[in-house]
């Protein structure tokens, strides 16, 4: 009997005992699982660490494009030409396509034509260029297209050359709008004098001044110029008091333009009623200098483009109005021109871009909208 | 499974739990050592970019400077130099990208490749057409290199400056990686350390703790304690084979010692039953004796002699019949039972009285005897026998007058009985002999009343159950014979008579 109840303690025992075995065994497995997570998660964390900053590197160069076009133009830094750019960019990405501003990374600042040379010879697959009415330009041209690259130009032409297309605005239309613009301001002036005092033959004609760009032997700056004169002639009660005149502004070398500007209100004994400006570059010129000679309210300006600036000052009502392009629209026209050639060796010789004309009526819209974009 | 665990042995164990902590460190540092050989790969690939850029650099310029050393000299070894360098350039730019990718440091590649194309093929002209002695074509060949040349140098200056911005930036990330490298592997490193301690303690402690267990056991069966618990056996390595082995030892003993226990049992029983035989043994003599003989005719016989004796007034006669009348009274009747001291000592005057007269008074008989101890129980037929051995091997054969001396007396709590004999002496071996019962019955003569020396001894032993009660003493040979009875004094049967 006692032997009995000592043997089942003993199995009872034992049993304890291989219990603790497994204990033993169960804590030995979990610190080894402990230590495989404690590596594994170390590792996968410095893994997905070391990742994080290698995709940042690779996620650049993973994408391989069918076409590669390069942009040259003669302002990279103006926010009208980042703004085709962007548009082209845009374009180009759903069609697969690379398009970079070229000489952008470069550390030396290379003219158009030169820029034209090197696009050439990188054999680049498409070329989009501000070109003008030169004969470097247009044997440049000529030159890209006989090393069968297509070639674009965008905003200026070049109608002698063998461009495959241009994109840009109708210079005479362009001109009728502005020609509009200045009718409207003689409108308001005339208008009200005309209630205070009949004696009309009195007032001073109306001076206006076209900017003309001095080095772009283009005939374009003559279309548009020829499109004022016959909208101001045309369609104004006014025609006979408006004076229309050109300026030509110095945009060899650097900051020649401002400097032009400048003189225009420094030497002048007359300052003009109106300012019309054909470029970004001097609506932003001429509208600082209005605000620094204290003339704002005496000179109107038109202008061109949208920029921030030119929406804020028309804003403050000290520009006038300006005329808008579609800068997006104008740089995805460019692309598709070089696609569509490209795909078919055909493609329309021009390319028509929307113009808007912003006032301080309408300004609101594109300030908004602009702040939007951003 | 778990068997098969339980079946390794110590070494393995230790050896896998070894080997497992090493594998686990060292496949941790194979991986830091991998991750730092990557970040230190990258680290070279950033520079090495710049280094080749540089290299095609310097390989452009030997190029323009070897066809210009060509045209202005038309050597031979320009011309050499020009087409070495000519071709070294051109395995440079094989290497450059040629895909349109979204990286505009790529593409600045692809136009330095495609350029420096046009750039080989212009200079190739310019110096076939020096070759050729064809003086305008080389030199607006030249110039047009030249101007070539100025570009692609920009270019490569440009990409240069790019790459090492954009180096600098991934130089960043990596040397933080490095540190996060740092980071993770110390925390690895000690993580893993602690973790193999605490394995390699519990792994030492499952195999010390059954040998504590077992030395505690063994410690409890030294001491003495055959009864202590088994020790359980967790695990079949050494440890496991060590407690199994003590434990079935454990039990081997256990079943001896009880084995040895038995056979002393059955050793005893043995012993009892062969005295009881003896006993039985003489019974039955004495029955067949007693069958012989009539008592009652013996006595009424011997009643008559002495009734004769005394009618024809021979008194020594009738003293001496009356005196065997009485000696083999005593024997019929008293033969198997205790009696009282006295009586024995009465049986003893009634002998020595027989031999003297058989003898013609050979014999001196001396008592001394304290009277006040002789109704202590003793076993019968007890001095007697010693007497007569006195007789028969003490004083028989002596020369000189013979005397047997009987004394009782009190010895501290001891009563004393003492029988001495003047005679022949006894030697040391062979009252040894006959203290530890070797000389039987059968050695002793015929010339008895058939009750020897050593059945007096295992009589003496059985009633007393005591071995020191019996003791002879002899000084030498014809030095006399002492035998001493040391009975306990006991109170109780001293009064029951």
């Amino acid at each position: 009997m006692q032997r009995h109840s000592s043997q089942k303690k003993n199995t009872e025992e034992s049993g304890k005992q291989i219990r603790g075995k497994n204990k033993i065994a169960f804590v030995s497995i979990g610190i080894i699982l402990v230590m495989i997570i404690i590596t594994t998660g170390s590792l996968l964390f410095f893994k997905t660490q070391l990742m994080h900053t290698a995709q940042k590197e690779i996620s650049q160069a993973k994408r391989n494009y069918d076409n590669y076009y390069v942009m040259i133009n003669s302002d990279n830094n103006s926010s009208f030409w980042q703004s085709v750019f962007q548009g082209a960019t845009e374009q180009a990405e759903a069609t697969n396509t690379y398009v970079e501003v070229l000489g952008e990374n470069l550390s030396v600042d290379y003219s158009e034509a030169e820029q034209m040379e090197i696009a050439i010879e990188s054999k680049v697959d498409g070329i989009i260029v501000e070109a003008n009415e030169s004969l470097q330009m247009r044997k440049l041209i000529d030159e890209a297209v006989t090393a069968g690259i297509p070639v674009v130009t965008a905003l200026g032409d070049n109608t002698s050359s063998t461009r495959q297309s241009y994109v840009g605005i109708s210079s005479y239309n362009l001109g009728r709008e502005y020609g509009k613009q200045v009718n409207s301001i003689a409108d308001s002036i005339y208008g009200a004098q005309e209630q205070t005092d009949n004696m009309m033959t009195n007032i001073n004609p109306l001076q206006v001044l076209v900017l003309i760009n001095a080095n772009a032997e283009d005939s374009s700056q003559n279309i548009v110029f020829s499109g004022i004169q016959e909208a101001v002639e045309n369609q104004s009660d006014y025609s006979g008091k408006i004076n229309l005149e050109a300026k030509a502004i110095n945009t060899e070398g650097a900051f020649a333009a401002e400097e032009s500007i400048r003189n225009i209100f420094m030497t002048e004994e007359q300052p003009p009623d109106i300012i019309i400006c054909l470029n970004e570059l001097n609506t932003t010129c001429v509208y600082q200098a209005v605000v620094d000679y204290n003339q704002v309210g005496q000179i109107n300006i038109i202008g061109y483009y949208n920029s921030e600036t030119i929406l804020k000052a028309i804003d403050r009502s000290v520009i006038y109005s300006t005329i808008s392009v579609d800068t997006k629209q104008m740089g995805a026209y460019c692309v598709d021109a070089l696609n569509e050639y490209g795909e078919s060796g055909y493609v329309s010789e021009y390319y028509a871009v929307d113009t808007t004309l912003i006032n301080g009526d309408n300004v609101r819209n594109y300030l908004g909208g602009d702040a939007d974009e951003e | 499974m778990k068997n098969k665990f339980r079946n390794i042995t110590l070494q393995t164990k230790l050896i896998l739990s070894f080997i497992a902590t090493t594998i686990i460190i060292i496949v941790v540092n194979l991986f830091m050592y991998q991750s730092i050989n990557l970040l230190v790969n990258r680290l070279d690939a950033i520079y090495l970019s710049n280094v080749r850029l540089n290299e095609l650099e310097i390989a452009l310029g030997d190029v323009q400077n070897s066809m210009t050393d060509y045209l202005n000299t038309k050597s031979s070894d320009a011309m050499e130099q020009y087409y070495r360098s000519e071709q070294d350039y051109s395995e440079l730019i094989g290497a450059l990208n040629q895909d349109i990718t979204g990286n505009r440091l790529q593409m600045m590649q692809r136009s330095i490749r495609n350029m420096s194309e046009n750039y080989l093929e212009v200079t190739n002209q310019t110096v076939e057409a020096k070759r050729g002695r064809n003086i305008d074509k080389y030199k607006t060949r030249y110039e047009k290199a030249t101007e070539l040349y100025n570009y692609i140098g920009t270019y490569i200056y440009s990409l240069n400056n790019e790459q090492f911005k954009d180096n600098s930036s991934s130089y960043k990330n990596l040397s933080l990686s490095l540190h996060y490298l740092e980071y993770v592997s110390a925390f690895i490193l000690i993580g893993v350390a602690i973790c193999n301690i605490a394995l390699i303690t519990l792994l030492t402690k499952s195999i010390t703790n059954p040998l504590r267990i077992l030395a505690r056991a063994a410690d409890q069966v030294a001491g003495g304690n055959l009864d202590t618990e088994l020790v359980e056996v967790q695990s079949m390595d050494e440890v496991g084979i060590v407690s199994s082995a003590f434990n079935k030892m454990l039990v081997n003993i256990r079943e001896y010692i009880e084995r040895i226990k038995e056979s002393m049992e059955k050793e005893r029983e043995m012993k009892e039953r062969e005295l009881m035989m003896e006993t039985h043994l003489k019974d039955a003599q004495l029955k067949y004796l007693q069958a012989q003989i009539n008592p009652h005719f013996l006595f009424n016989t011997l009643n008559a002699g002495a009734q004769l004796a005394m009618m024809e007034s021979a008194d020594r006669t009738y003293e001496y019949v009356q005196n065997v009348a009485q000696f083999f009274r005593y024997n019929v009747r008293k033969n198997n039972e205790s009696v009282s001291l006295r009586d024995e000592i009465e049986l003893v005057d009634n002998y020595i009285y027989i031999l003297n007269v058989r003898f013609s008074g050979e014999i001196h008989f001396e008592k001394k005897i304290d009277e006040s101890l002789t109704s202590i129980q003793v076993p019968s037929m007890l001095l007697q026998p010693i007497v007569e051995n006195s007789v028969n091997y003490g004083i028989r054969n002596i020369d000189w007058q013979g005397l047997i001396q009987l004394s009782v007396y009190r010895q501290d709590d001891m009563v004393c009985i003492s029988i001495r004999d003047n005679g022949v002496g006894i030697t040391g071996e062979k009252i040894d002999k006959i203290l530890h019962n070797a000389i039987r019955t059968s050695d002793v003569g015929t010339d008895s009343n058939g009750v020897g020396l050593d059945n007096v001894i295992r009589r003496l032993k059985l009633f007393f159950g005591n071995d020191d009660v019996f003791d002879i003493i002899s000084e030498g040979e014809n030095k006399g014979t002492e035998v001493l009875i040391c009975l306990p004094y006991d109170e109780e049967r001293y009064d029951d008579v």
